[in-house]
């Protein structure tokens, strides 16, 4: 973010908007007492005694439960839908549609349902047509079941790479380009390559891959005359706020949306979902509480997902190691509308290794499939799974080893931004990463297995985070009752990061009080202060400043009444343990709790705002990831026997969250590379294959690693904010897939270059190297 | 979700028969397969007849005739159960790999050998000819898990973990209906394709699974099975196999070979047995029957692997042997 | 639980119990219905009616109007109110609403409700020991084996089931105990030290 001369903050182009500044950000902590320990959630009970309330488990009295009828084509037009016979079953109280009747509740929302909502074309397989509410779930899908629809079928194209073929179905009627490629240039990529020792060119593949959290996307929506109230599962309340008052039409002020407890989002539940304006019309028509949870299969099809991506690069190399020249072009899509689709593609090539000469060019393509979502690091996972193994490919033809490949190309600067990075521990994650992995030991290792029929493999990737610094707005609010307890109130949606925990933990770091005494009042648009959503690993660089300036602006004030009731300089003074104490002077101190002018007024309150980053530098994550593979060459079973993940996150703010989202990333990255693959029905029906976890298949216990390390990094990042934290969810997950991939070709000397590595992939591999050599 | 059906759970094996010889009537035992069918409309049941209170048909009986085992008992145990742990580890084995413990727990025998197949053309809304429609959608389609042999008419691969198993050990089904009880050697159980693509059995509507019948084992009987699935848990075979030897010395004196994951029906591959039979296990003995059991495999475009998978895991399983 | 979550109910539909097939208002239902001895042959209950079952629910009886098709999950869920089992998928690949019945551990949507009649049925709330966690919800608790904690109560449910089995439990046998369980958050590494630690405490370990 930088400044102008009128005060007003710019990042990438766009004007940001912040919230006022209560008084210059501190100095980062030079030693703590609770931040970086290892702590022990503050809703830990709540979580494991079943207690925890998530929108899913909300009864509320007389609350029906929504059901969405999706169509079963990729391409169609709704002709007509048909509910007689659905609304005269039993237990069904509201159906709507494109088609069905308006009574005077939904009438001023028509527009929204015929033509958003339930629009006559439908351009993937799971767009809504329709949606119902019933007295239990099983009746609302007897009425989907009875509901007539007639289509008039279109031709679809449901993969990308076969979408700008001459002739294809078209998606929209411009074309099946989102627009024109995106580019990127530095340098002179041409001269690179001449420098170059090595040129080598390959393409990469990666398939789709959809976030299904635990729980399903969907709220329960409650209406009290014209007021809403929204229980939704999801990472920003104030989002969905602003996206359900907008498609309602409403005042901001009369949605009040709550989502304290979710069961997992990566993405998928940045903003509200098609479901959330459902349920709120259905409870309007049918004037009950709606309960709208999609179903596993509808989460498949149309909840988001991380596009597939086609990426060629075409790399330089000098023998020294220097890197040369990188030429990157990609392609991908974000399905039937404009989604992203290769947002981030290309970010890696250009930022993460220094290179004067880089070329890049993207282009997304529509497909009649369900739309992109944001997915933990959208792009980036796609990137380095192309980049890292091009790294490791580099390295075997100049035969250097590919972790000093890595380390003699790092950069300090951000190449894209031209400026300096507050800090980046790219170098020390690589270095002190494969010294804690034991890289040498482990190479050497498996490389006296080259002719066994399990063979083993060792294989590094690095990666960095585009975002992750955080930043403004947030605002926080931290009062101080009358017996010395604290309520913490902030916007933010803890989505099993271990935002609350942390968040308690800096105001005990600044207030030195015990954690536990501080009660957490969040995501909740009626009562707490607005927050963005919880993504882009930025919560805890965004909400952990704010909160210290709460607590800080807090702090001031408690210190002041305590001087005046000491009759001492408010400089003597320090909070140690619940109680006001003379740091210099005679000794003397008084509790919290007995604070005359505290107990007179009752509360005090501490406000927060989020500053600006540091002006001209970058604030970014880096990652390093080490894998130790044993590959069954009979059966092309691969064992993650090994894995360390080194990662620079700025401060480490909870060891135990922090070592529980490096575990989360690297086995979502293993998901990535290895299980999870979404089949559309290419060149047939362009539908789903497969509508559930048996089909598409995320990592279980027995797919992780069999020993997984965390390695922090912490560089003491003194510039990019006052808590000294960076992002950490996204950074975790991406390197993990090319480490593997790379460990893999390691153990094998095949290199596969499409996910998800499977046994089926690994022995085609093999097969295919057998025929090579026969050849 | 799944739609409406009567529901009935008859005391006696005479009521069970009588219960489900209406149309429409299916049997509950464990239901782990059920429910799923019924939630994605695989088929229709009008009225649930539930196996849960009949007596007789659960747990495990050992005699001098062999070992029956009521199909009504869970997998769970039949995957600790010590005499078919030791005299029929195949059967052991099998039970204890199929989908998740909780699967297991809850999961029967006979449930097990009548499960639907999991293609997910056949699972998911897709009139394929297996729900008797013009097409086997995973011709032109995504065939990566299915079949490399006796694929015709419909490419599915049989689900089961157990059938194998019980294949390779020579059990006999004994299925009850109305007129009476029949005992159905299980190499005449499963329907293939080339058959009748539209079932995956020989009973006929209203007739049961009562128990299954493996023949007494012989001393030096030994048996295994194991299967490669995508993940380590949950998922079906792509490729097992189950193997049962006789051996004297050194010497293979009978071999049963089964896989699972490779066909419509638990298949059995005559020409590894032959391969084995009559042999020593050296690696050149055991490489032979590897490439006899793949002999006449028709992969399709995306399960030519399936072959390569095939062999590695007979392999490794014979290598258990010596 | 809290009190505003009052079970829906539905209107219309006819009840059924052992031989008395009618048809009411479930305004009614409250009242006890006659015991009626059956006639000959096994009773149906018909398509669409609700019938009236016993559950034996972490040592209490809770009576329940369930339809056939009612899975023991929902009547949990939506009738009977206890909400820690949760719903993942609906068909027996997630593990997110794992409970034990008659010390099983068994998955609660594959489940039919009037199947579970008569079984002893144990749910994450049944691990509580009065306002405190239970030992396997502490370990839990203690070692972190959760981010967004969906999946938890059902990763309780199959460590409780499988300790109860094998108290003593290798790191194969934790690893395939807790393998009915998905955790999309990947919390699976802390999972296994749960277990571990989960053992310990059962067997009086140092807490
Ligand atoms: C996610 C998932 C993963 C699975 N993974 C595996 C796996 O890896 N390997 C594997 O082998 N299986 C697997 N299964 C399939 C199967 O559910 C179980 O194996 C189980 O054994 C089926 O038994 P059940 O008693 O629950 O059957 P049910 O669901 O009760 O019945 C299955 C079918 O057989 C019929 N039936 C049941 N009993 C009889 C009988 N006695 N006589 C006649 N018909 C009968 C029923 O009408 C029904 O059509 C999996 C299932 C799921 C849901
Ligand atoms: S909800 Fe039962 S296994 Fe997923
Ligand atoms: S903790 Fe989120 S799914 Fe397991």
């Amino acid at each position: 973010m930088i400044r102008d001369a009128e005060g007003r903050y710019w990042e990438e182009g766009q004007e940001v908007f912040e919230t006022p500044q209560a008084a210059p950000d501190p100095k980062p902590w030079s030693e703590t007492r609770v931040v970086g320990t290892r702590r022990m959630r503050v809703d830990a009970y709540e979580r494991v005694s079943g207690t925890a309330e998530y929108p899913s488990d909300l009864l509320l009295p007389g609350m029906l439960y929504g059901a969405v009828l999706r169509s079963p084509h990729p391409h169609a037009r709704v002709l007509s839908v048909d509910a007689t016979a659905a609304e005269a079953l039993p237990g069904v109280r509201a159906v709507i549609s494109g088609f069905t009747p308006l009574n005077a509740a939904l009438r001023p929302h028509e527009q929204l349902i015929r033509e958003t909502l339930f629009g006559p074309v439908r351009r993937f397989e799971g767009e809504a047509i329709a949606a119902v509410a019933a007295d239990t779930p099983y009746h609302a899908h007897d009425a989907l079941r009875a509901l007539k629809v007639e289509y008039e079928v279109r031709p679809f194209v449901s993969d990308e790479r076969d979408a700008l073929a001459e002739g294809a179905p078209l998606v929209h009627e411009e074309g099946n380009r989102v627009g024109d490629a995106s580019t990127y240039a530095r340098g002179d990529v041409a001269a690179g390559f001449a420098e170059a020792d090595v040129v080598l060119e390959e393409e990469y593949r990666t398939e789709c891959q959809i976030h299904v959290p635990m729980e399903t996307h969907g709220c329960v929506a409650s209406w009290d005359g014209d007021t809403l109230t929204v229980w939704e599962s999801t990472q920003g309340v104030f989002p969905v706020q602003a996206g359900v008052a907008r498609g309602l039409g409403m005042p901001l002020s009369r949605v009040r949306v709550i989502g304290k407890y979710m069961g997992g989002g990566f993405g998928s539940k940045l903003s509200m979902g098609d479901y959330t304006l459902m349920a709120a019309l259905l409870a309007k028509v049918s004037a009950r509480p709606v309960k709208l949870f999609i179903t596993r299969e509808e989460t498949l099809l149309s909840a988001g997902n991380r596009p597939p991506s086609n990426t060629r690069i075409k790399a330089g190399v000098k023998r020294d190691g220097t890197l040369t020249a990188l030429d990157l072009s990609a392609t991908g899509t974000g399905g039937a509308y404009r989604a992203g689709g290769t947002g981030g593609l290309d970010f890696l090539v250009r930022e993460l290794y220094r290179c004067s000469n880089v070329r890049t060019e993207t282009q997304d393509i529509y497909v009649n499939a369900g739309p992109a979502r944001a997915m933990r690091a959208p792009g980036y996972p796609q990137a380095a799974w192309a980049l890292e193994q091009m790294m490791d490919a580099l390295a075997e033809a100049i035969e250097m080893d590919p972790v000093a490949l890595r380390l003699k190309n790092i950069s300090l600067v951000s190449q894209v931004r031209g400026r300096p990075y507050t800090t980046t521990g790219l170098e020390a994650c690589i270095r002190d990463g494969a010294e804690a992995f034991g890289w040498e030991a482990a190479k050497a290792r498996a490389e006296a297995t080259r002719d066994a029929p399990v063979r083993r493999g060792v294989g590094v990737a690095a990666a960095m985070w585009g975002a992750g610094g955080g930043g403004p707005p947030a605002t926080v609010i931290l009062k101080l009752f009358s017996d010395g307890s604290l309520n913490l109130n902030l916007g933010a949606s803890d989505i099993g990061t271990g935002t609350k925990t942390i968040m308690a933990m800096v105001v005990a770091e600044e207030l030195w009080v015990d954690p536990d005494t501080i009660q957490i009042e969040h995501a909740d648009t009626g009562t707490t202060q607005y927050a963005t959503a919880s993504g882009g690993s930025k919560t805890v660089p965004t909400e952990s400043p704010a909160v210290r300036a709460a607590a800080l602006d807090l702090k001031k004030q408690v210190l002041e009444i305590a001087a005046a009731q000491l009759g001492v300089d408010v400089a003597t003074l320090a909070l140690r343990e619940g109680k006001v104490v003379t740091t210099s002077g005679p000794s003397q101190e008084v509790p919290l709790a007995r604070l005359n002018d505290l107990r007179r007024r009752g509360v005090v309150v501490g406000v927060g705002y989020r500053g600006p980053n540091p002006e001209g530098k970058m604030v970014n994550p880096f990652a390093a990831h080490f894998c130790e593979v044993e590959v069954d060459t009979r059966t092309g079973r691969v064992e993650l026997v090994r894995f360390l993940a080194a990662q620079d996150s700025g401060r480490v703010m909870n060891r135990t969250t922090y070592d529980n989202q490096v575990h989360g990333g690297v086995t979502m990255g293993v998901g990535f590379g290895m299980t999870e693959k979404r089949v559309l029905d290419r060149g047939q029906t362009g539908r789903l294959v497969g509508h559930g976890w048996t089909d598409y298949r995320i990592p279980t216990a027995m797919d992780v690693p069999t020993s997984l390390e965390v390695l922090p990094i912490d560089l003491g990042d003194r510039e990019a904010n006052s808590t000294g934290a960076k992002g950490l969810g996204e950074p975790a997950t991406i390197a993990t897939a090319p480490a593997i991939a790379n460990a893999v070709h390691h153990a094998l000397g095949v290199r596969i270059t499409a996910t998800p590595i499977t046994p089926a992939a690994v022995l085609e591999a093999l097969a295919a190297q057998r025929q090579e050599s026969t050849r | 979700m799944i739609k409406s059906f009567a529901y009935v759970r008859p005391t006696s094996v005479d009521d069970a028969l009588e219960m489900l010889g209406a149309d429409g009537a299916r049997v509950h035992a464990g239901g782990t397969d059920l429910m799923g069918c019924l939630r994605d409309g695989v088929f229709e049941a009008e009225r649930v007849v539930s196996l849960r209170d009949v007596p007789g048909m659960r747990g495990v009986r050992a005699s001098t005739q062999g070992v029956t085992i009521g199909a009504l008992t869970p997998l769970a145990e039949i995957a600790r159960h010590s005499v078919i742990g030791e005299q029929y580890t195949a059967l052991a084995r099998a039970a204890s790999v199929v989908g998740t413990p909780q699967l297991r727990s809850q999961g029967t025998l006979g449930g097990n050998i009548c499960q639907r197949p999991r293609c997910p053309y056949f699972r998911a809304g897709f009139d394929c000819r297996r729900k008797g429609g013009r097409i086997c959608y995973a011709v032109g389609g995504d065939n990566h898990g299915h079949a490399i042999f006796g694929g015709v008419r419909c490419h599915m691969v049989h689900p089961s973990d157990t059938a194998a198993a019980l294949t390779a050990l020579d059990a006999t089904v004994v299925a009850v209906g109305r007129a009476g009880e029949r005992r159905i050697p299980i190499g005449d159980f499963f329907v293939a394709p080339s058959v009748d693509p539209t079932r995956e059995t020989v009973l006929e509507h209203g007739e049961m699974v009562k128990e299954i019948v493996l023949p007494p084992a012989a001393d030096d009987q030994r048996s295994s099975y194991h299967k490669e699935g995508h993940r380590r848990t949950w998922d079906f075979a792509l490729a097992g196999a189950a193997t049962a030897l006789r051996m004297t010395g050194g010497n293979v004196a009978e071999a049963r070979v089964v896989f699972s994951g490779v066909a419509p029906v638990p298949w059995r591959s005559m020409a590894a047995e032959e391969a084995l039979q009559g042999n020593t296990l050296t690696p050149e003995v055991i490489g032979r029957a590897c490439d006899a059991a793949v002999e006449g495999a028709a992969p399709m475009r995306h399960n030519a692997y399936k072959v390569g998978l095939l062999k590695g895991v007979l392999e490794k399983e014979m290598l258990r042997y010596v | 639980m809290s009190s505003s979550k009052e079970p829906p109910r539905g209107d219309g539909l006819s009840v059924s119990r052992r031989g008395f097939l009618t048809s009411m208002g479930l305004g009614a239902v409250g009242v006890a219905l006659p015991e009626i001895t059956p006639a000959t042959g096994p009773e149906i209950v018909p398509a669409g009616d609700v019938t009236r079952i016993a559950l034996r629910i972490n040592g209490r009886t809770h009576p329940a109007l369930v339809e056939p098709r009612w899975s023991l999950l929902h009547v949990l869920r939506a009738e009977v109110g206890l909400t820690a089992a949760k719903e993942g998928c609906g068909r027996g690949e997630c593990g997110a609403c794992t409970v034990l019945v008659d010390d099983q551990p068994r998955y609660a949507c594959l489940t039919l409700a009037v199947e579970a009649e008569g079984a002893e049925i144990t749910t994450a709330e049944g691990l509580m020991e009065g306002e405190e966690l239970g030992p396997t919800q502490q370990a839990f608790a203690e070692t972190d084996a959760f981010q967004c904690g969906y999946c938890t109560p059902g990763q309780v449910m199959a460590t409780e089931a499988l300790l109860r089995a094998n108290p003593h439990p290798s790191p194969e046998d934790i690893r395939g105990g807790v393998s009915g369980n998905l955790c999309r958050c990947g919390a699976y590494e802390n999972i296994f030290r749960a277990v571990e630690r989960a053992a310990e405490l059962r067997s009086g370990g140092a807490s």
